[in-house]
């Protein structure tokens, strides 16, 4: 493997040359930034896969019953198994969304599974993202560079091909697709995951789209070409999130969305991918009814394992959370990519009290979680060998079955003191290898 | 004509324009450095004054180090090549992530250059990447009529500035030739007549320049 370390410079001019970047606003600026790779994968052996595998589907699939169950007959609530203070007052929850089945009944076509292992071994979920998960083109394109810069590492391993992701991710769209063309939705070039909008579109053949190019006439969508011809489309795989779909629906002044789309989808002649309204399912309060779901739709044990949670909405994890401030790590579950994430042992006195106060008025806001002691995965830096903390997004993708990717996106924390690994902190990516033996 | 929306055909062209300025800016570029080497006066003014740009140089040494490499000045030759990337970048499932490579990597090596102590040599590597992305273009997008668009905008900018260095009228001629091949195959909405106008213009024996750039710069409507 010390021949593909050789290489990491070569590969990640290659990766820059071909756009492999993410955008960020600073100061009101868009920038573009690389995202730096590092060419020491993470290896997963066939036999942790597997685990892996199982667990993961189980949790999508459970997640898909969910979602299914709460934008419809809401048995799961009715039966007391999760409280419905979680469920309508959670912001993901959508009323638009109530009653709505979309094509195949399956509500999380994509989902991005985040997970670490701890140092015993134990891999922990983290977080469910079944909006619009975002990562998968990184390992993809890096994949493809590393087995040029070299082959003789990939001939020494045997590494499972994940050069498919395009194929599982058409058949996908394809699975749902209720007749016409597949297009991949997009806010435009200043996105922050623009690079990965485009490549998927390159790589599945689907028509790269924004908002302005779609329309809607009797509740179905059309895509208008040059000389104002209409083409039917089928399904619509957006990576806008749900706020700004629709500005018939949702934020009203959205430009970037699709007016009317929700009509077309409420009537069944679109498939969207992944359904408007799966923000319940990923709701940071919700993940602690994960398992609960599990044994609840599937009448199964949970095989992966949440990592230890507490909600201050129950009386006795509010006492808990607050004996224990410390030692836990607290999340703001209205936050995402990083942010709201606060190490109890971290803050200053007053910093402290402030959000002891905030959790006592506002318990429903926040979740508290016992701080793994991650594996930590060597990185390079400046050719020697550090540690720092990672996680593993998995792909997970529903179409006639789920499917988890023999592949992930490893994400890393470039500073030696930071937990957090998102790219718009500042984190890197590396591969994720599957060994087949 | 493919199914392509209005905006992504006005992206082809744009991209087409660009690209080729950047290569026939970067070629006159390096005729008009090799006079400046001997010659007492100076004649990038007329430069300036010919592609429509303001002469913002100090002089002499300024233009040959700004007009290339200074990303500030919106006029200068790694503008365009930016602006050829803002095209390419959203067109990515059209083109490919190959050829829109070629537009980056001639952005590294523009950068490279400026920093070079040979800024003409390096410059060189400019031009490759060009020809570079020009073969991938034709290799890799397989819908004919998004190719012949970028096609034809590249001889629409590069009659354009012929026009504008008064090129002589045979060389002018023949790009008109290859533009007319090429200009039916797009699907564009364009002015048919332009292109006999165009060829009776450069018959002329007093070729009216100004009035063939105003054709030109008219000639489609994206």
């Amino acid at each position: 493997m010390d021949d593909l370390f050789k290489q990491t410079e070569t590969v990640n001019s290659l990766l820059a040359r071909y756009g492999v970047k993410f955008g960020i606003y600073k100061d009101g600026v868009f920038k573009e930034q690389l995202f730096p790779f590092d060419p020491i994968p993470r290896i997963i052996t066939k036999e942790e896969f597997e685990y892996l595998e199982k667990g993961l589907k189980q949790r999508v699939d459970a997640l898909n019953c969910f979602l299914r169950d709460v934008y419809g007959e809401k048995r799961i609530i009715k039966d007391g198994v999760i409280p419905e203070e979680f469920v309508f007052t959670s912001s993901g929850f959508l009323k638009e969304c109530d009653g709505i089945v979309p094509p195949k009944g399956i509500y999380s076509h994509i989902s991005g599974i985040d997970l670490v292992q701890a140092k015993d071994g134990t891999w922990y979920v983290l977080e469910d993202n079944l909006r619009v998960p975002s990562g998968a083109s990184y390992p993809l394109i890096a994949r493809k560079f590393t087995r040029m810069a070299s082959p003789a590492t990939f001939k020494h391993y045997a590494v499972e091909d994940n050069s498919d992701y395009a194929d599982i991710l058409r058949r996908t769209m394809d699975n749902v697709n209720t007749g016409g063309i597949n297009v991949i939705l997009t806010p435009g070039r200043y996105n922050a995951a623009y690079f990965e909008h485009s490549y998927l579109a390159e790589r599945t053949g689907a028509i790269l789209v924004t908002g302005q190019d779609l329309t809607v006439e009797d509740n179905v969508v059309y895509y208008m070409d040059y000389h104002g011809g209409k083409q039917r489309v089928g399904c619509v795989y957006r990576r806008i999130s749900d706020d700004y779909l629709d500005p018939m629906v949702f934020v009203d002044d959205s430009v970037i969305g699709v007016p009317h789309i929700m009509s077309a989808y409420r009537a069944g002649n679109v498939a969207l991918i992944n359904a408007p309204g799966n923000g319940i399912a990923d709701d940071k309060g919700i993940y602690y009814f994960v398992p609960k779901m599990i044994q609840y739709y599937l009448g199964e044990e949970p095989i992966l394992h949440n990592a230890p949670t507490y909600l201050p909405f129950y009386e006795d994890d509010r006492r808990y959370v607050l004996e224990n401030f410390d030692k836990l790590v607290i999340k703001d579950v209205a936050e995402a990519g990083g942010y709201g994430v606060v190490f109890g042992s971290k803050l200053d006195p007053e910093h402290r009290e402030l959000l002891i106060d905030l959790i006592k008025r506002e318990p429903r806001r926040f979740i508290a979680q016992e701080v793994i002691d991650f594996k930590d995965l060597d990185i390079l830096d400046d050719e020697q060998r550090v540690f720092r903390k990672a996680d593993l997004r998995a792909f997970v993708l529903t179409a006639e079955k789920t499917i988890v990717w023999r592949s992930g996106l490893t994400r890393f924390s470039r500073n030696p003191d930071s937990f957090i690994v998102n790219s718009s902190q500042g984190g890197g990516f590396k591969d994720t290898w599957v060994l087949s033996r | 004509m493919s199914n392509i929306t209005t905006e992504k055909a006005n992206q082809l062209f744009w991209l087409g324009r660009y690209a080729e300025r950047v290569y026939t800016t970067c070629m006159e570029f390096f005729k008009g450095y090799d006079r400046m080497i001997d010659e007492e006066e100076v004649s990038y003014p007329d430069y300036c004054r010919r592609v429509s740009i303001p002469n913002v140089y100090v002089d002499k040494d300024d233009f040959l180090r700004n007009y290339p490499f200074d990303d500030t000045n919106p006029d200068s030759i790694i503008s365009n090549l930016i602006r050829a990337y803002d095209n390419a970048v959203v067109l990515r499932d059209d083109i490919g992530s190959d050829t829109l490579s070629y537009i980056q990597l001639a952005i590294y090596d523009m950068r490279k250059a400026a920093l070079g102590v040979a800024p003409l040599i390096g410059l060189q590597t400019v031009i490759d990447d060009i020809f570079a992305f020009w073969g991938c273009l034709d290799d890799r997008v397989v819908d004919y009529s998004e190719r012949s668009i970028v096609k034809a905008a590249r001889r629409i900018e590069r009659i354009d500035l012929y026009l504008r260095f008064r090129m002589p009228a045979d060389t002018i001629a023949f790009e008109v030739n290859r533009l007319q091949n090429r200009i039916v195959r797009t699907g564009l909405n364009y002015d048919q007549d332009a292109i006999p106008r165009l060829r009776n213009m450069l018959a002329q024996d007093e070729v009216p320049y100004a009035d063939a750039i105003r054709l030109v710069e008219s000639m489609v409507d994206v």
